[in-house]
């Protein structure tokens, strides 16, 4: 049978296939698209570039080995029962099987389906290698997506979200902020270039869920909203922000050579209160700072505990407030970045020329 | 095996059982029911489902208390019925709550309880 391609809405194309009870896949171009398959008129799976599938889900998170998986893929894949393959082999419960096609089809459904301008097609006759394991009424499946748009739009209306690369404010609105633990996720893992589905696939999480929490945390002021692109512009690609305890790496450094002759010898005298110059980290390497506490990142207060058994555990155990830092830390003082020397030699040579 | 028809049609076995779903909390959908639904809504009962679940896990601080501490149950008493709701443990990213309606007169709190937390390690393989 050959591809019927009409220009009706992806949705209204689904209902209609599984009105005749139709067997293939709906296809959806555009971004991010995706399909949905059909089994005599029931959706069985759908999946989206923008939704980590039932393989990506279960390897992931651990539940699955890479190997286990690529190896029920193998065999599998051409006759269609993968999943079957997977139960009958005790590697998943057929609920596990079954709650996490249900997820990641629904989940993928609302990308597949959102964009009701999106062109789609029906492939009459195309079928999942993953093979049937649930199926599920299509009007169903439409009404559930309209009802997640409406969601999300509850919480913050903006789709550019969704599609466009996340970067975290680097300025929280609020002097206390409270974040979850998928949204704390996000945060550590946005680096000003990771796209909503990226984030997903890596951290291996439904995609709906992803955007869900975006939405939230815009609304919350977190995330930087997305530019309204003027169309015929090039899109720039953003550098990574960034991250951790090192200082931004965009202050100019011939702002600091061009400052130095206004400022005051400050370096070799002990004073706390030196006159103010422009860049004061500068000055302060040889003066010992009354209070070595380092700046302490931004604590979403309860929920550190949880966090902090993971492989990003920071260096530093959470001290209690006005502990001591153990020595070999308090010793190190101000980071040193690199360049600080020749900038601070600089300013020495100015400041004993201005002497003269 | 026991796939996800199966553990509903287990916990409508739970004396004084009226209804059960189970429902993803993210979304607030419900991705299988059976039995009746307070208002007869399976679909506005997982809304507020995931609505009182949100509330326990990220609004209040009940989880927080110790480390590595884990919502287990929800149990909501009315006048007129138990409503509980049980955490589905999945180890893929998934947010499943199991909910069953009980009668008040028939139902058992203790023993649904039980029986809950059996289904839903069961539906996982968690023994």
């Amino acid at each position: 049978m050959s591809p019927t391609r009409t220009a009706a809405a992806p949705g209204d194309l689904l209902l209609q296939a599984s009105d005749t009870r139709q067997t293939g896949a709906l296809v959806v171009a555009g971004n991010p698209g995706g399909a949905v398959y059909l089994v005599e008129g029931r959706v069985m799976y759908a999946e989206s570039p923008a939704a980590p599938g039932v393989g990506e889900l279960l390897t992931s998170s651990g539940r699955l080995a890479g190997r286990t998986w690529q190896q029920a893929l193998d065999i599998g894949g051409t006759t269609a029962r993968v999943g079957r393959l997977l139960v009958e082999q005790g590697h998943l419960t057929q609920g596990e099987l079954e709650l996490c096609v249900l997820g990641s089809t629904y989940d993928a459904a609302y990308f597949v389906l959102s964009d009701r301008s999106a062109p789609a097609e029906f492939r009459a006759g195309a079928t999942h290698w993953l093979g049937q394991v649930v199926h599920i009424d299509a009007a169903a499946v439409d009404h559930e997506v309209g009802r997640r748009i409406q969601l999300l739009d509850d919480i913050f209306p903006n789709p550019r979200i969704d599609v466009a690369p996340v970067i975290p404010v680097s300025r929280p609105p609020r002097e206390r902020i409270t974040v979850t633990a998928p949204q704390w996720e996000l945060l550590v893992q946005a680096d000003g270039q990771r796209t909503p589905a990226d984030l997903a696939q890596l951290l291996g999480r439904a995609g709906y869920a992803i955007i869900q929490e975006l939405r939230r945390m815009a609304a919350a002021g977190l995330i930087e909203l997305p530019e309204e692109r003027v169309p015929d512009t090039p899109e720039f690609v953003r550098l990574p922000h960034p991250r951790g305890g090192s200082a931004p790496l965009d202050r100019p450094t011939a702002g600091r050579s061009s400052a130095a002759p206004v400022s005051p010898p400050v370096v070799f005298v002990p004073d706390p209160t030196p006159a103010p110059a422009p860049i004061p980290e500068l000055g302060v390497p040889e003066i010992h700072i009354p209070e070595p506490h380092l700046p302490e990142p931004r604590i979403p207060e309860p929920h550190i505990p949880e966090q902090n058994a993971g492989p990003n555990r920071p260096r530093l155990a959470r001290r209690k407030p006005g502990a001591k830092l153990p020595r070999e830390f308090a010793d190190e003082g101000p980071q040193v970045h690199q360049g600080t020397d020749e900038v601070l030699l600089k300013r020495i040579r100015t400041a004993l020329r201005a002497l003269r | 095996m026991p796939g996800v028809d199966h553990c509903l049609q287990e916990a409508m076995t739970i004396p004084g059982a009226v209804g059960a779903s189970i429902v993803d909390y993210t979304t607030g959908f419900p991705v299988a029911t059976t039995g009746a639904a307070p208002n007869s809504d399976h679909e506005a009962a997982a809304a507020g489902t995931a609505e009182v679940v949100q509330a326990a896990t990220s609004r209040s601080l009940f989880v927080s208390a110790i480390p590595h501490d884990l919502l287990e149950d929800l149990i909501i008493t009315t006048a007129g019925g138990y409503h509980l709701l049980r955490l589905v443990p999945t180890e893929f990213d998934s947010r499943l709550v199991l909910y069953v309606w009980l009668d008040r007169v028939r139902g058992n709190l203790a023993v649904a309880r039980r029986k809950m937390q059996r289904l839903a390690d069961e539906l996982v393989a968690r023994q």
